[in-house]
């Protein structure tokens, strides 16, 4: 089955983003396939490229782009939740005259249509919230 | 048993006010990205969340907009189903009176109906 | 049928209540993160008449210390287990 994820809580301030990787992970386990992992609300912080959690925890930025490389899932992060919240890949740092990047490939802004596009042609969509 | 899905493509269940978070106005926005990309969809007010069709909002003290002027736009989105929980609302002591749109109110045997005739119900 | 998933206790909190309002008869329910207290045999009456569509998450249920403590009722699934109920629930509804 074709599966997307919403994932809305952020890293590290409670359990979604956890439990949202060992589902992705346990699906493409299954040999389904899961198009995207959309990032919205607080879940767009999963894309913050400085993360630097202690070595011995769980690296969930990393863990996503591992992810992504390994089975092609797209990393979708809305891109109005993720500017207001200091989320800015390099054309929009450039675009809002910040000289600092804070998301970098595979994760990607994009809008909220993709969500819905998601919701349409995906079999299944699961959300995991805060 | 196959439930149909006819009675929208996307539901958005919204369950917090204005101004304490942003999880109204970012459902609300949800909905209506899908709304301008064609689909049908409905929104249903669920416990706090009928808070947020209370008349007479007004703007934050910082100037914060707040969800008011989103919900007076829905109709040119053509988003005309609005759903609120009957028990929602009588919880807080507040009537259809208090409301800024005209809503149906749902009993709980229809709620879930509602939840089971959408081909996708997100929850905000 | 759909499967609902929730991730609070309704010892502390009242999203079990929309989930219950938001569940048609066929429906299932799985309790996930916090929400796997739920499956305590002191709190599962909350859950009243869910009988045979109760499930709880196993990890995070041992995670917790809790796995012991699982009233019989409950059906505990692995995330295997939640990657099948996904599978044959038309599709799911997340409360948090």
């Amino acid at each position: 089955m074709r599966y997307a994820i919403l994932l809305m809580g952020a890293p590290y301030s409670d359990q979604a983003s956890h439990s949202a990787l060992r589902f992705a992970r346990a699906l493409v386990a299954r040999g389904h396939r899961l198009e995207a992992v959309f990032f919205y609300h607080d879940g767009v912080h999963n894309a913050a490229r400085l993360a630097a959690p202690p070595q011995d925890e769980p690296h969930l930025v990393d863990a996503w782009a591992s992810l992504s490389s390994k089975h092609q899932v797209a990393l979708q992060v809305c891109i109005a939740a993720a500017l207001r919240r200091g989320l800015l890949d390099e054309r929009e740092a450039a675009r809002h005259g910040k000289d600092g990047v804070s998301v970098k490939a595979p994760f990607e802004l994009t809008g909220l249509g993709q969500l819905v596009d998601l919701g349409t042609h995906c079999d299944r969509l699961v959300t995991f919230g805060p | 048993m196959q439930e149909p899905h006819d009675d929208g493509d996307l539901l958005v269940i919204l369950r917090h006010g204005p101004h304490g978070s942003s999880w109204l106005k970012e459902g609300l926005d949800a909905a209506l990205v899908a709304a301008a990309f064609g689909r049908r969809v409905s929104l249903l007010f669920m416990g706090e969340g009928v808070t947020a069709l209370i008349a007479d909002q007004q703007v934050g003290a910082l100037g914060q907009k707040g969800t008011a002027a989103t919900l007076e736009m829905l109709e040119m989105y053509d988003i005309e189903t609005l759903l609120v929980e009957a028990q929602g609302l009588s919880r807080l002591g507040l009537s259809r009176d208090d409301l800024m749109l005209e809503v149906e109110c749902l009993s709980p045997v229809a709620l879930a109906r509602v939840l089971s005739g959408h081909r996708l119900v997100l929850t905000f | 049928m759909l499967l609902h998933i929730v991730n609070r206790s309704p010892a502390t909190s009242r999203v079990y209540l929309q989930a219950l309002a938001g569940m048609s008869p066929e429906d299932r329910l799985l309790l996930i993160e916090d929400g796997v207290q739920g499956a305590l045999p002191q709190l599962v009456p909350y859950y009243a008449g869910l009988e045979g569509r109760l499930f709880a998450l196993r990890e995070d249920l041992a995670s917790r210390g809790l796995l012991g403590h699982c009233d019989a009722s409950v059906q505990v699934v692995d995330v295997d287990g939640f990657v099948i109920l996904t599978e044959e629930a038309e599709r799911t509804v997340s409360w948090y």
